[in-house]
């Protein structure tokens, strides 16, 4: 793959903790690689696994999908939930050849500004090792 | 196995009753190897009831999807019972949508048939390709033995059922008010030894398998018409506000369509095979499936259509569930 | 959508936070040429008055419709720029913020990066805030009484404040008398208070209050609604003598024919009773009641040749012809003050406590020791001829608690002190006795707990470390094996009578409340509360609150903490009357719903039931959201596999755009 080559991260982060998370790590001038970007949704159990196909199909070199830690949801089980579900969309993408890098899942809290940045770095080191998205991108991108 | 005597007894006695709307079950279709459902309302229809290993179609499909015409005003909605025949994997398609409320178990009378495997018809069409005539066939001794226009042939199980029924862990009815014929050994096991095999391979082998399979698609929806917990009004494949996917043929919607299939059948796929049967480019969709059923057994241990009471898998949690790939 | 989108963008330089590292002048040209963007501006500080005004005069002058503020985190300034749409007469949702500071300017030091991904960042936002809809921010009003259900500390403390604070209060008790497991205790840790002297007084004052309707013998059936409008359906069991009547003077437990041969529930079974009874002196009401269990009138039809006890009242207050009572009434929240089970010693047969008569829990001790207790709180054990005074006694704690072997891996947090207290008792009134108590950790952590634990070792009390394996009995005596953990050396201590320190546990009928409310359990199955740390007494139930052992072990002092926390986040409700409904809350579209139900398992706060609705002349189920139950976390519409459940502000509709702009190139 192309030495400049730069993943575009899809990232959905629960309002509570890990989207407060990197709200700390800004406010603590944490930095971090400018690949990833956010949807803020209310908790991670709102996150529909589809979405993670549909970024795939839309740009996106990889998805995170990231929540409170077990125990900690603001709705008490949204996170767990969640993690059912990514555990099994993971899965059938593994299954079917899409590099189980390209689909993460982290625990984050309000006060782990530092562990944002390493999820962050994280991610966007392997996607660079994993390459650009090309098993099923749309043509063309609408919005 | 039930002999059609006892099966058409059955079903004139059950049509007879006052609570009955209608009976399904099967008949020998128009030619060849064919079976088709067959509608008794009357108990003359009993008499072209059939029960063979031919009958592969899943009729729990007819259930939840039976149409609700508009109850004229100043009547009653005909409240009845559906009578169905159902095999093993077709009662775990029963209890599934009970599961999910799709249908209620005072609305059907459940007839099991204990079965011991049905015949893959691309198996049997190469061997005995366009055949027009009419074809019996019957459970031997466990073997297959078929009435071809050529005379009688009799096929070892394992090389004439669906690959469905050789890794079937339900051959006998987990629900029926009445059961025809005795239970039958089970053989089947969680060993998934064909998903395994897959796995191992490495991802650019995956993608490239599938790539092939999924380009093929053309986007028909058999596959979903046919599954018996495929039954929303309206699907999400097809709204198109939000167009979760796009109506174009191409490698990328149909990939993200497959995925969906796949992914909203998790924890809900009975293993009837019926996707694959009538997909008519013959992509492999219950390997996709079978994968999901793989990692709900083996992550969650759970296995849809078996326990009326049970609440569906993803609606639920545990909070020891596997997160070893969670940063 | 409503109207056709016109947008207002504004990016925020942040004094120049933002603007050193973000270029704000490419960034806004960028804007204009979005889709649907009439006007774009920059500005020094967009939350400032200034600012708002800008906003506020663009959505006058330019007909906005839409707002885009690219700024700091929605998490800082959502609500001021929702004001702001407010002011200028639009719908306040109607905005979308692009987290350009925190997540963009302050994390990324090089310009070009930060102002490509800033492009991003705001792209997305224009492609939801075009979709949003207007939503509407509602109020119900909060039914001015409460429930609370139990009557012992806890219920009776939460009680007394609502009421206090003017509030209906329906106190429902499931025994004859409120007062709970604390009218049990004799004296209580660490200041030896007298349990019935510091409890009774607010027994009555409970009983008294005009605004509390006590319903002893009582128990709930069912509560329907939600906040603000719960139904209560009560049932007052027939205690087979008027309440009215009965001026509780007793004559009649003296002449029942089984008097003092019912074994006292009270008492521990320590003590008898009779069938007609008291269940302790200070009982609030001070009513008698029948028990319909062993009364031989109601159990066999016929007792003597009449009942003794309607021969004996002189207030004629006996009526079998009693039938039981339904009371309904209406209120806003609901306390669940239902307290705890002591852990069922049986369930360790190595102690021996079904065994022999001198293996005695905490609780029966509390009866023995206590002097309204059947001894008069002499110490002494077996009975008549075989009477003696125990001179060997042995404490065992933890019993039941911190032990996986029976489920309960929690500390119950009240045993190493109320062990201390009655080892204080024990020597107070047999200072000759030699008393020892087998501890695996002492924890005094409260206020005055230290400082009682030294007392009581001063006192003569020994502590042992060691967790006894056995106790089995050799020549009359029990014997305890053990090895003492601090000298490693194995142990046979014989003694006259062993105490076990047994822990709490979750009352073993927690189940009936449980399906009263759809209350959630923890792992160690007391009720679960909303957060562990900031909602410690709220449930996942908008309107009920926990107070006491029913959330888990405490003593009085924290249980009655608790209950006033209760008492006052019910009042929070109360004295408001009103309660806020979430205006980003989900709703099913019913036309597409299949009435699977998924949703309305998936959502932890209950708000989604199926009704029956009709479609075409048949009845199907479909989902429906109750909106004031509903807290907008959108679990069920990523469960529902028809995308029938959506969640306002965070459609699908408004999400898969937001998830192409990020996704596609600049
Ligand atoms: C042996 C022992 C000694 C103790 N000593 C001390 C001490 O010295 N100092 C100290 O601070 N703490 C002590 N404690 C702890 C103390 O007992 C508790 O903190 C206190 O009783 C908790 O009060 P509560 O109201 O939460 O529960 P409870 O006292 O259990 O009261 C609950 C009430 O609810 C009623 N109820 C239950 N279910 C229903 C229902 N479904 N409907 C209606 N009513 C219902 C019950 O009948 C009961 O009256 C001791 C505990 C034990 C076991
Ligand atoms: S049946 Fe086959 S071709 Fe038709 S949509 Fe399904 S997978 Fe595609
Ligand atoms: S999950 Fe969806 S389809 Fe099922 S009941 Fe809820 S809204 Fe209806
Ligand atoms: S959004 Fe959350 S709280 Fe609201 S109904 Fe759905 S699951 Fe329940």
């Amino acid at each position: 793959m192309s030495e400049n080559f730069e993943p575009n991260v899809v990232a959905f982060l629960c309002n509570w903790c890990s989207y407060a998370g990197a709200d700390l790590a800004g406010t603590s001038r944490i930095e971090y690689p400018s690949n990833l970007n956010v949807i803020r949704v209310m908790c991670s159990g709102r996150v529909n696994p589809m979405f993670v196909v549909n970024a795939l199909q839309q740009g996106a070199d990889g998805v995170l999908v990231s929540g409170c830690h077990p125990g900690d949801c603001h709705y008490m089980e949204g996170n767990f939930l969640a993690r059912r579900r990514v555990a099994l969309m993971r899965e059938l993408l593994n299954f079917v050849g899409v590099d189980e890098r390209r689909f993460n899942m982290s625990w984050v809290s309000a006060s782990e500004g530092a562990k944002w940045r390493d999820v962050v770095k994280g991610v966007v080191d392997n996607l660079h090792e994993v390459g650009a998205f090309t098993e099923f991108p749309r043509k063309k991108i609408d919005w | 196995m039930p002999d059609f005597d006892k099966l058409r007894a059955l079903a004139k006695e059950t049509i007879s009753r006052d609570d009955i709307k209608y009976l399904i079950g099967w008949r020998q279709g128009t030619y060849g190897y064919r079976t088709s459902p067959h509608f008794v309302r009357i108990p003359e229809d009993a008499d072209q009831l059939i029960f063979s290993p031919l009958c592969s179609s899943n009729l729990a499909t007819y259930l939840a999807l039976a149409e609700k015409r508009p109850v004229p005003r100043g009547s009653q909605p005909d409240t009845r019972k559906v009578a169905i025949l159902v095999k093993g994997c077709d009662s775990r398609a029963v209890v599934q949508q009970l599961v999910e409320q799709g249908i209620k178990r005072e609305a059907v009378y459940v007839i099991g048939c204990p079965c011991e495997g049905v015949v893959d018809l691309r198996k049997l069409e190469e061997k005995y390709p366009h055949t027009l005539d009419r074809v019996g066939a019957r459970w031997e001794n466990g073997n297959v033995s078929l009435d071809l226009p050529s005379g009688n042939a009799v096929f070892p199980r394992e090389e004439i059922v669906a690959g469905k029924c050789l890794t079937c862990r339900y051959p006998n009815p987990v629900i029926a008010d009445v059961t025809l014929g005795e239970n039958v050994e089970v053989s089947g096991s969680t060993a998934f030894e064909d998903i395994n095999r897959f796995e191992v391979k490495s991802a650019q082998e995956r993608w490239t398998f599938w790539r092939d399979k999924f380009n093929s698609c053309i986007r028909c929806y058999a596959c979903r018409n046919v599954c018996p917990m495929c039954y929303c009004a309206e699907c999400i494949l097809d709204k198109q506000n939000p167009a979760w996917i796009q109506r174009s043929v191409n490698i990328s919607e149909n990939t993200a369509f497959q995925l969906a299939r796949a992914f909203h059948l998790a924890g809900r796929c009975i293993e009837c095979g019926e996707c694959e049967r009538v997909c008519p480019v013959e992509i492999p969709l219950s390997y996709l499936n079978r994968k999901l059923v793989k990692e709900v057994t083996e992550q969650f241990a759970f296995t849809p259509g078996v326990d009326p009471e049970a609440k569906p898998l993803l609606v639920g949690y545990r909070p020891n569930d596997k997160g070893d790939f969670i940063l | 959508m409503s109207s056709k989108p016109k947008i207002g963008v504004y990016i925020c330089h942040c004094g120049i936070n933002i603007a050193k590292t973000v270029d704000v002048e490419e960034l806004t040209k960028y804007a204009v040429k979005l889709p649907n963007v009439r006007v774009a501006s920059d500005y020094s500080y967009m939350c400032s008055e200034p600012g708002q005004l800008m906003i506020r005069e663009d959505i006058r002058k330019n007909g906005l419709n839409r707002v885009v503020v690219a700024s700091c985190s929605p998490r800082m300034h959502e609500l001021t720029f929702r004001k702001a749409l407010v002011e200028a007469g639009l719908n306040p949702y109607y905005l979308e913020i692009a987290n350009i500071r925190e997540h963009c300017s302050w994390v990324h030091k090089d310009k070009q990066e930060a102002t490509a991904k800033a492009k991003k960042l705001l792209q997305a936002a224009v492609a939801k805030v075009r979709f949003l809809e207007p939503l509407q921010e509602k109020e119900v009003d909060v039914g001015a009484a409460a429930l609370v259900i139990g009557g012992g500390i806890a219920g009776i403390q939460a009680s007394l404040d609502i009421a206090n604070a003017g509030f209906k209060i329906y106190l429902v008790e499931k025994t004859p008398s409120i007062g709970g497991r604390m009218s049990q205790l004799d004296k209580t840790f660490p200041t030896l208070d007298c349990s019935a002297c510091i409890l009774t007084p607010k027994m009555v004052d409970a009983a008294s209050h005009p605004n509390i309707t006590l319903l002893t013998y009582s128990q709930v059936e069912s509560i329907t609604g939600y906040v603000g409008n719960f139904q209560v359906k009560v049932r007052k069991k027939a205690r087979y003598v008027d309440f009215n009547k009965c001026t509780g003077c007793g004559l009649c437990a003296e002449e029942c024919l089984l008097a003092d041969r019912v074994k006292s529930e009270f008492n521990m079974g320590i003590g008898n009773r009779s069938a007609i009874y008291l269940p302790f002196p200070q009982a609030v009401p001070a009513k008698y009641s029948i028990d319909p269990h062993s009364c031989l009138f109601l159990t066999r039809g016929k007792c003597g040749k009449a009942p003794k006890c309607v021969e004996a009242c002189p207030a004629g207050a006996v009526d079998f012809e009693q039938k039981d009572e339904i009371v309904e009434f209406k209120t806003g929240t609901v306390i669940v003050a239902t307290g705890f089970d002591v852990f069922d010693a049986a369930r360790k047969p190595e102690y021996g406590y079904s065994d022999y008569d001198n293996v005695l829990t905490g609780l029966e001790m509390e009866r023995l020791i206590s002097s309204s207790g059947p001894t008069g709180g002499k110490l002494v054990l077996g009975k008549g001829d075989g009477e003696y005074v125990p001179k060997e006694i042995a404490f065992i704690k933890c019993v039941g608690s911190r032990d996986k072997s029976t489920g309960n891996e929690y500390c119950s947090r009240v045993c190493c002190m109320y062990t201390a207290k009655l080892a204080h008792l024990v020597k107070d009134k047999l200072p000759e006795a030699n008393v020892r108590i087998y501890y695996m950790d002492v924890r005094a952590f409260g206020k005055g707990f230290e400082e009682f634990y030294d007392r009581v070792r001063r006192e003569g009390v020994r502590y042992i470390r060691g967790n006894p394996s056995e106790i089995f009995k050799r020549n009359g005596k029990l014997v305890i094996m053990v090895e003492d953990t601090l000298t490693g050396k194995p142990l046979e201590d014989e003694v006259d009578m062993v105490v076990l320190g047994v822990g709490l546990e979750p009352r073993r009928d927690a189940r009936e409340v449980i399906d009263l409310l759809r209350l959630s359990q923890s792992s160690d199955r007391f009720f679960l509360e909303a957060h562990p740390k900031l909602a410690p007494v709220d449930t996942a139930i908008e309107g009920v609150y926990l107070a006491g052992c029913a959330q888990g072990p405490k003593d009085i002092p924290d249980t009655v903490a608790q209950a006033k926390g209760a008492a006052s986040s019910a009042l929070v409700l109360l004295s408001s009357g009103k309660v806020k409904v979430q205006a980003q809350i989900s709703w099913v579209n019913e036309p597409n719903c299949r009435g699977c139900g998924y949703c309305v398992e998936i959502c932890p706060y209950t708000a989604i039931e199926l009704v029956l609705v009709n479609l075409m002349g048949h009845q199907v189920n479909v989902a429906r959201v109750n909106g004031v139950l509903c807290k907008g976390c959108g679990a069920c519409v990523a469960g529902c596999l028809s995308g029938s459940v959506q969640q306002k502000s965070f459609m699908d509709s408004q999400i898969l755009p937001q998830i192409a702009a990020l996704g596609g190139k600049l």
